[in-house]
């Protein structure tokens, strides 16, 4: 007799408190030991939500509303406490601070067995091992603090191993991390996924990362119905237009292969990843000429004058975005540095900075406003009034714009966000893309010729962060010139101009895009070069492809004309 | 601390501010004399009756005996750093001259006109005169506060916040569920006062430290405690869910590596340490 599945979920729909309709929605699948599965699923479609039903958080500890049942090793999750379902289920969360409860990592690991009642030896042989898997038995003394964001996720997977439950699952566990640490994590999940012992289930909008780990796809549409569940690599080659229809985000690689056919250049089977992309490339044997960088699509955006300059640049940075690696202590000055200037060294200043002829650091508020916006990370960070409109009016305020001419300038800045109905809705009700319009909104009323982000993609899925990129790009095709920050390097290969390279709080390099990921720096600097630039940088026979690292560099159909 | 929510930034470092870890005496244990080895109940429930005894003593003798005892306790009893034992020699007596000035210059000098010392003036700036028994009372307040700290630094420089907990969970019936809820929550205070800067750069960029005086800051305050507050909530939130999904509370008790028993030291520690101070208590009172 085969052994029962681990998983089955029979008909599931969950309804979230307060919520008008369920998501998922008649749901079933299972899951046997082996088997890597990843959900997939355009934003809203109640994945997250459907990871939380696995192991009986949900009916238990979230209120929501659970139809159908969930059987975890035979057991229906509704009618046991999650303590007990936890012998069998573990998770991994996205945010890895939310997940620490103790002083030192070894404690960490130990925590879970030991309310497990495990005896105390056994304990200590569990954590060893999960610890040793992961890469952190040298370092279980310290404090989880002292990790990297990639070693506190590690953390989390060794904390989840240590539960020696057969079912590990897995909530966007990369969302918040740097490329290093991404990488951190894929290495671990990818010799799990290799042991063959535990049931994987991943939600994973990274699939650059997680597509040569993964076994199965399940895919639920913008409803929450499950509409495809079958083998991984079959599906996402296969289905990919029906994929992209749905809402879903595809590896790069696949996307950069349905644009390549659109032009009339068929690689079949669609590849996957960028080693799959760069064969499937070599092994055409004429391919049209790349588009320059600056294709006309972005031609518009060079127009505005150049706006910032610092004492290392003679550039100009229309749309600049600058890239750094995430080093412990540079961030937690960031956002000081951030609000008095730009260029802000720790331990004392190297130079002015100077932004549209005034250094930001000298001049007060209401000067600096009038030229450079600042959006932080959280824009919840930073609403101070009660509701939309008196939001946006205290920009105004503090520029001493009289009443009378202040009234248009909101109405005028709320039709073009898309927050007229919602004038006096209070800033923390508001959805998270509402935020985050609004907080653009506050940034720019004031006049500012210049935007400065910091991470504005970070821990989003790509729908939210595909919807704020190209509001920036028609921010800057008006003639704004946007800075951001981030470390998402197909981001900055697919929209920015230029490219400043940061590294431990040092800039490295600074020029337009194309020259700046063609060359070395991106390494040096920690980062990882886009998927697009890695399959194109080895091709053997078309060399004049090799510059290539974003998507309106591929060659398109004159049909499309864009 | 990031958009979906209250996420620190992927290197998110509190290492910075050590000064709040509750967990820093882990990582760097020395070698211990006879006050680790106790166990910390021991530890704390041995001063604590002196500290009220001093709480309510008058005059300079009883809380200078104790200050002196006390120090005299945690040098013999506790390896400590060089600095901690300068400050502990050098900083005590300092502190108390420096803190008996300015509690003297606080109090009502009608207040200590009887006594003999009123008589003597030691600064008089019109007029206005600092005698010699306020700054006897003055002093005397700031000896109690001094040796209420140094009583309860017994307890406090050698033993860490986890194994209070442990002990309190294994000795004195505490439920573990709070004891180690309140250790979890211990992990949010660096990781607040992170948040709480970065709020206040984004409202400094926003315009709002417009305005001095109490009335704004006051308005700031309250502006900054929204953002907190409600990521504050998201993550204990998630820390829940964690911590549920991770057994936490499942059964009435749980498996503990480290047992922290009380020993018949510990026994002999709190009945020498409560002798020692009834002789001192019986020496000094009314002094």
């Amino acid at each position: 007799m085969p052994h029962p599945p681990l998983l089955e979920l029979d008909r599931v729909s969950i309804r979230h408190e307060g919520a008008r309709s369920a998501t998922p929605i008649d749901v079933s699948f299972t899951v046997a030991r082996g088997e890597v599965v990843l959900i997939l699923g355009p934003s809203g479609c109640g994945k997250s939500t459907l990871t939380l039903a696995l192991d009986g958080l949900i009916p238990h500890a979230v209120p929501a509303t659970l139809d159908g049942t969930v059987l975890v090793a035979g057991l229906d999750t509704s009618e046991h406490p999650v303590g007990a379902l936890s012998e069998h289920v573990a998770m991994v969360f996205q945010d890895p601070d939310a997940q620490i409860v103790t002083g030192t990592v070894l404690d960490e690991v130990c925590f879970a067995p030991e309310n497990q009642l495990v005896a105390a030896s056994e304990v200590l042989e569990r954590a060893e091992r999960a610890l040793k898997l992961v890469g952190l038995w040298s370092r279980r003394a310290e404090n989880p603090d002292t990790l990297s964001g990639g070693g506190r996720q590690r953390l989390a997977i060794a904390c989840a191993l240590a539960m020696a439950a057969p079912v590990l699952v897995l909530d966007e566990p990369t969302a918040n991390l740097d490329p290093a640490g991404i990488d951190e994590v894929y290495a671990v999940l990818r010799e799990l996924a290799s042991d063959r012992d535990h049931a994987v289930v991943l939600v994973e909008h990274n699939l650059d990362a997680a597509v040569d780990i993964v076994d199965r796809v399940i895919v639920l549409d913008a409803d929450g119905r499950l509409v495809i569940d079958g083998p991984a690599r079959e599906t996402l080659r296969e289905r990919a237009d029906e994929l992209a229809a749905l809402g879903v985000w595809l590896p790069v690689s696949t996307l950069a292969a349905m644009r390549l056919r659109d032009a009339g250049v068929v690689l079949d089977p669609l590849p996957l990843t960028p080693a799959e992309l760069g064969a499937a490339l070599d092994a055409v044997p004429v391919l049209p000429a790349p588009l320059s960088a600056s294709s006309p699509v972005r031609s518009t955006a060079l127009s505005p004058r150049p706006a910032v300059h610092s004492p290392t640049s003679p550039h100009a940075a229309p749309a600049a975005a600058v890239s750094r690696r995430l080093g412990q202590g540079v961030i937690e000055a960031d956002p000081v540095i951030r609000a008095r200037g730009l260029s802000v060294q720790r331990g004392g200043r190297r130079g002015p900075t100077v932004v549209e002829g005034v250094d930001p650091a000298r001049c007060d508020a209401r000067d600096r406003a009038r030229r450079i916006g600042f959006v932080f990370q959280n824009p919840e960070h930073q609403f101070i009034a009660p509701s939309v409109a008196e939001e946006l009016a205290q920009s105004l305020r503090v520029q001493g714009t009289p009443d009378a001419e202040a009234e248009p300038q909101i109405d005028a800045m709320l039709r073009r966000f898309g927050l007229e109905s919602l004038r006096e809705q209070h800033p923390f009700l508001l959805s998270g893309g509402q935020k985050r319009r609004l907080s653009v909104g506050t940034a720019l009323i004031a006049g500012a010729p210049v935007l400065a982000l910091d991470e504005p993609t970070f821990g989003q899925d790509r729908a939210r962060a595909s919807e704020l990129l190209d509001m920036l790009r028609t921010l800057n095709d008006e003639g704004t010139t946007v800075l951001v920050v981030t470390h998402d390097l197909q981001l900055v290969a697919d929209y920015a101009s230029h490219i400043a390279a940061m590294h431990d709080g040092r800039l490295l390099a600074v020029g337009p895009a194309a020259e700046v990921l063609a060359g070395p720096l991106v390494e040096q600097a920690g980062l990882r070069h886009p998927p697009l630039a890695r399959a194109t940088r080895g091709l053997v026979r078309h060399p004049s492809w090799h510059g290539v690292s974003r998507m309106s560099q591929l060659p398109v159909s004159s049909a499309a004309g864009s | 601390m990031s958009a979906g929510g209250g996420v620190l930034p992927a290197g998110g470092d509190h290492a910075a501010s050590g000064a709040l870890d509750p967990f820093a005496a882990h990582r760097s244990r020395r070698p211990a004399r006879f006050l680790s080895a106790l166990n910390p109940i021991a530890k704390l429930a041995a001063p604590l009756p002196v500290m009220v005894l001093v709480m309510f003593s008058r005059g300079i003798a009883v809380p200078l005996a104790f200050v002196v005892f006390a120090a005299a306790v945690l040098l013999v009893g506790a390896r400590l750093p060089g600095r901690a034992v300068a400050a502990l020699l050098l900083g005590t007596p300092v502190a108390a001259l420096v803190l008996g000035v300015t509690f003297g210059v606080w109090i009502d000098p009608s207040s200590v006109t009887g006594e003999p010392a009123a008589s003597v003036t030691l600064v008089s700036i019109g007029d206005w005169s600092f005698s010699l028994a306020a700054y006897l009372v003055g002093l005397a307040t700031a000896l109690r506060i001094l040796a209420i700290l140094l009583l309860s630094l017994i307890a406090g420089v050698t033993s860490t916040g986890p194994e209070f907990v442990r002990s309190m969970v294994q000795n004195l019936r505490v439920p573990y569920r709070l004891g180690y809820t309140a250790l979890a929550a211990l992990r949010f205070v660096p990781r607040f006062g992170h948040e709480l800067e970065i709020i206040r750069a984004a409202h400094r960029v926003r315009g709002t430290d417009a305005g001095r005086g109490p009335v704004a800051a006051v308005r700031r305050a309250l502006g900054y405690a929204v953002p907190l507050l409600a990521s504050a909530i998201r993550h204990a939130e998630r820390v829940a869910l964690a911590m549920d999904a991770r057994a936490f509370g499942a059964h009435p008790t749980r498996t503990e590596r480290y047992r922290s028993p009380w020993r018949a030291r510990d026994t002999v520690f709190v009945a020498c340490f409560l002798a020692a101070s009834a002789v001192i208590a019986w020496l000094t009172w009314g002094r």
